[in-house]
Parts: C-alpha cells; structure tokens; sequence
C-alpha cells in the first residue's frame, strides 16, 4: 500500500496525454451522443399526441417543447422523454393546447379553392377533415388554415365530417360551426343542392343544431322559344317531375297547333311552389305570340315577343297577370308585329282553309264558351281576316249527330256567335262577319265513329 | 452511468491504457512526485468536481464533459494502479538475488 501510494506520487505526467484524449472524446462523441439520444426520443413519443413537438439536444440533456391536448398526456409524455436511457436532465417546455371559447370551424367555398378555418381538437381530426374534404371536392385546391385547439364539443368530429361533405355541393358559401351551432350560407352548386344539403343536416350528431340555414338554390329556370320560321316550339330547362313534364308538354300540344315540339327539359327537384301553375298561363301567352321567348326563372315569368295585332297585347298582358299565381312576378316585353301584306279575298279564305285543316277551335263539352288553348289558333285567324279588309266572312258552326238536332243548332249557332264576338273583341268591324249555324245538318264525316264526330264538330271560315 | 460505460467504452479504454503505461513507467520513473498537501487538494477538487457532476449542477454538453472527464481519469487511476502494480511484481519475480 505504501507503494502504491510511493508510485501514485508520479502518475500525473500520464494526465497530458489523457487530457488531449478527452478533448477529442468530446470532440467526437459529442454529435453521436446527441443524434443518439434524439433519435431514440422521437421513437419514444410516436403514438403519443402531441402538436408543435421540438426536441433539442445538448449533451445528455434534452430541450422537450410540445403542445399536449390534456395534462395527463403531456405529464405522461415528459415521463417517456426522462426515461430514456442517457437522458441526464429533461428541460419541460412542455404546455397544453389553449382552450377555444367557444370552438368554432368553418370552410368557406369560392370560385378557386375551400379554405378549412378555425379550431380542430387533435391532429388526427384535422387530418382526416382534410383528407375528405380532398375527396369530396375532387381537385379544388384545399387550404388548411385550421388550428388545434382544446375544448371541442362531443361527437365535434362526425358534425364536422357530414358538414365538409355539404362543401362540395356548393358554388360558394360558407359552413361554420360555434360550440354546436351550425350555420350555412351560399348558393348550391347544382338545383337540389340546398335540399340535398338540408336533408344531409338532419343527420347531425346528437347535440348539434344548425341556427340559420341560408343556403340558395340556383335559379330554376324554363325555357320556351317560338319559331315561326320552322314552326316549332323549343322548351328547356327544369321541370319538376314527370308528371308536370307530361302535363306541360300536352299543355304545348295543344296550344301550339301544329307546332313542332322540341321537348329538351330535364327533371329535378327544387321548383318553386305553384311551378306549374304558373308555366301554362305562361305558355299560353307565348302561343298568341307570332315569335317569343319564355323564361321562367324562379318566381319570375319574363316574356318578350310580338303580339299578332294589337288588341291582343292588353289582353295577353291581362290573363297573365290574372292567371299567374300568387307571389310570382311578371315581365312582359311585347311588341306587335307589323301588319301583313293585304290579300285578295280568294287568298284569305285559302288561309282559313289551311290554317283550319291544322287545328280546331274548341269548345267546352256541351257548350259555346271557347276552350283558353284556342287562343293561339284565333289570333292567327284574326290576323287573316285583317289582311282582307273588305271581304264579308260567314263563320259557320257545325255539330255532330249526338243529341237532339233542335240542341245542335242551336249549340252550333252560339259557338259560331262565340266566334264572331271574339273576332269583334280583337277589332274586326261587326258586320263584316255573319255567326251561322247547321246543327248537324253538313257532316263531313260518318258521325258513326268517335273521329267521325269530331271531324263533324267545327267552325267553318266561308269567304263571301 | 452504465449508459456512460457502454457509450464512450472506447475511449474510457483508452483511458485505461494511458494508465497502465504511465502506471508501468512510473515504478522506475525518477521524476517529481506530487506533494502530499497537492494530492489532498486535488483529491478535494475531484470530489468537488464529482459533487457536481452526480447533482447535475453543469447543463448542456460542459456538463457531458465533466461526467467524461471525471469517468476517463477514474480509468486512467485505474490503469495506473494496474501497471504499476503489476511492474512491480514483475520486477520483483525477475531481479537478481543481491
């Protein structure tokens, strides 16, 4: 032992060299010791959840800054990163997430992108509202402006899901979400949309309600053209099913006589109340247009065109604004169309004749009141009888067998007097015009059929 | 600590060899020999310089240097203690009988 110690006396040169040694040690195994230490630490808090994580290292103590989502996942996390084997000294810069009063998210649409804003309640959340938001939007760009936050309402995450799937049906707008009011406002993509979307809102979680849904449907809008030049009627847009659809295309049927039908509407839900209501009046107007144009456009009926003649701008004017439903609006740009050529008497009972071979005037069954959709079919006989201003016209009504012949004469002489007081109500001087009538004395058809009959059922132009 | 061992294993090895040699040399070294007062003051600061390291007084790498100097001159003493030691027996198996 007293060697030992003799010796000891005399070791200390060997502390130069070990001092260089040590120098380098630290030189080198300094950046090891950290990378090593680091490297093991992040592998430590993956699973944990924690935002904004930042781990230094300097020696063997560790700098561990995290925004933690509830005190006992950021104590339980600072006690992993202490745990690791090497770790001297744990610098907690750790703290919790604030808390939002109240929680609030929105998405807001525009014409280029959907921007998610406010608070998410954990990583995760945002990660998955981003990624539906992404495959309900289909290449829109998505910009992610949301931040984390403590404090979400229950079940936060499946209201906020089911809402970013409402984005993609809208052209713009905005869904916000406070606590657990929901809010809506815009104007949806597609007709339906608005009430795609509020049928989507009743299946929000338990607790949520949405406080004011101000989402807008794109105008609903009908179309229809009248061509003179091709004898046609174009109708498109939107009706509201199929049973309107069917009723508006026999409704054109029947007014447009003889009028080629291009049928190119589409159904879908989201007309306004009373659609249809409001459409045949509207065609019925159009069909006393020479040319016009129809829009219907949500709750307004906008027609432009040129009236045959001119009594029948005010009268046109009249039973729309009488027959149009309540609460709808509407425009009328009529002009009238300059007055035709005058004819030779013989030509204009040529007209009659052709234009009669193409449509009847109807009546009421029994009776002499003249049926609305004839309306189209007086105003072109007018307009001809206009053109002949001197020609005396014997307008002769005709029946069929059915009944008694003392009924059918007289039947037959109130339609044509319906006839000629219409032609008088347009303008026409009274005395050009005799109202005549046969009964069913003058058949030009076997009243043994259906067809027959109504062959039989007519009101003739005679030219005198 | 054993994280220490295992990490810097090589260089506290080192540290181990570098006392054996001086340890060997130092048997029949004439030299200076450090005075008994300057042995208990460095012993005072080692113990001093330990104090500080186990209450992890230092932060950051100085700190790291001090937990390796401490531990590379506890294995240096101990390769010194080796060699001479065993210089020692050495020397006394192989002198001639005088």
């Amino acid at each position: 032992m007293h060697g030992f110690f003799k010796w000891s006396g005399k070791w200390w040169p060997g502390v130069i060299p070990l001092a260089m040694v040590w120098a380098f040690a630290a030189w080198v195994s300094t950046p090891q010791m950290e990378a090593n230490l680091a490297a093991r630490t992040t592998s430590t808090l993956n699973g944990t959840v924690l935002d904004k994580t930042r781990i230094e290292v300097a020696g063997r103590d560790i700098t561990f800054a995290a925004d933690a989502f509830s005190d006992e996942g950021r104590r339980s996390a600072v006690a992993a990163v202490e745990a690791v084997a090497g770790v001297r000294r744990v610098n907690d810069e750790t703290r919790l997430v604030p808390e939002a009063k109240p929680f609030v998210w929105s998405a807001e649409r525009d014409v280029a992108r959907v921007t998610l804003s406010g608070n998410a309640p954990l990583p995760a959340s945002k990660g998955k509202l981003l990624e539906a938001a992404r495959a309900s939007l289909n290449g829109v760009e998505v910009v992610d402006q949301m931040s984390l936050s403590r404090g979400a309402p229950p079940r936060f995450d499946n209201a906020v899901l089911l809402l970013v799937d409402q984005i993609g049906k809208l052209k713009d707008g905005k869904i916000a979400v406070s606590d657990t009011n929901v809010t809506l406002s815009g104007m949806a993509r597609d007709l339906g949309g608005r009430e795609a979307i509020a049928a989507a809102l009743k299946n929000l979680p338990e607790g949520f309600s949405v406080a004011e849904n101000d989402i807008k449907a794109p105008p609903y809008v009908f179309q229809a053209y009248k061509d003179p030049v091709t004898m046609s009627l174009t109708l498109s847009g939107y009706v509201p099913d199929n049973n309107v659809h069917v009723a508006i295309a026999a409704a054109a049927e029947r007014k447009f006589f003889g009028a080629k039908v291009v049928d190119n509407l589409k159904a879908s839900i989201g007309a306004p109340p009373k659609f249809l209501k409001a459409v045949v009046p509207a065609l019925a107007a159009l069909s006393r247009l020479s040319t016009g144009t129809l829009v219907v456009s949500d709750r307004e009926v906008r027609i432009s065109g040129d009236a045959l003649y001119d009594a029948a701008v005010p009268q046109i004017r009249a039973s729309l604004a009488k027959d149009t439903p309540e609460g709808w609006q509407v425009k009328a740009e009529l002009s009238v169309k300059p007055a035709a050529a005058p004819v030779d008497p013989g030509v204009c009972q040529q007209l009659f004749s052709e234009l009669l071979s193409k449509g009847k005037i109807r009546f009421e069954p029994g009776r002499a009141s003249i049926d609305p959709d004839s309306a189209g079919l007086l105003d072109r006989l007018i307009e001809i009888a206009m053109r002949c201003p001197t020609a005396n016209i014997d307008v002769a009504g005709h029946t069929d067998a059915d009944g008694e012949d003392a009924f059918n004469q007289a039947l037959s002489e109130k339609r044509a007097k319906a006839v000629t007081d219409y032609l008088v109500n347009a303008g026409l001087p009274p005395d050009r015009f005799t109202a005549l009538g046969y009964g069913s004395s003058q058949p030009v058809a076997s009243n043994d059929t259906d067809e027959g009959k109504a062959q039989n059922r007519r009101i003739e132009f005679l030219v005198r | 600590m054993f994280f220490l061992l295992t990490f810097d294993w090589s260089w506290l090895l080192l540290s181990v060899l570098v006392g054996f040699a001086m340890g060997w040399i130092a048997v029949v070294q004439r030299g200076r020999v450090v005075s008994k007062r300057m042995a208990r003051w460095l012993a005072l600061v080692a113990v001093a310089l330990v104090v500080i390291a186990v209450g992890r007084l230092i932060p950051g790498r100085p700190g790291y240097w001090l937990e390796l100097a401490l531990l590379m001159v506890a294995m240096y003493i101990v390769g010194c203690a080796l060699g001479s030691w065993l210089r020692e027996w050495v020397l006394s198996h192989t002198a001639p009988a005088s």
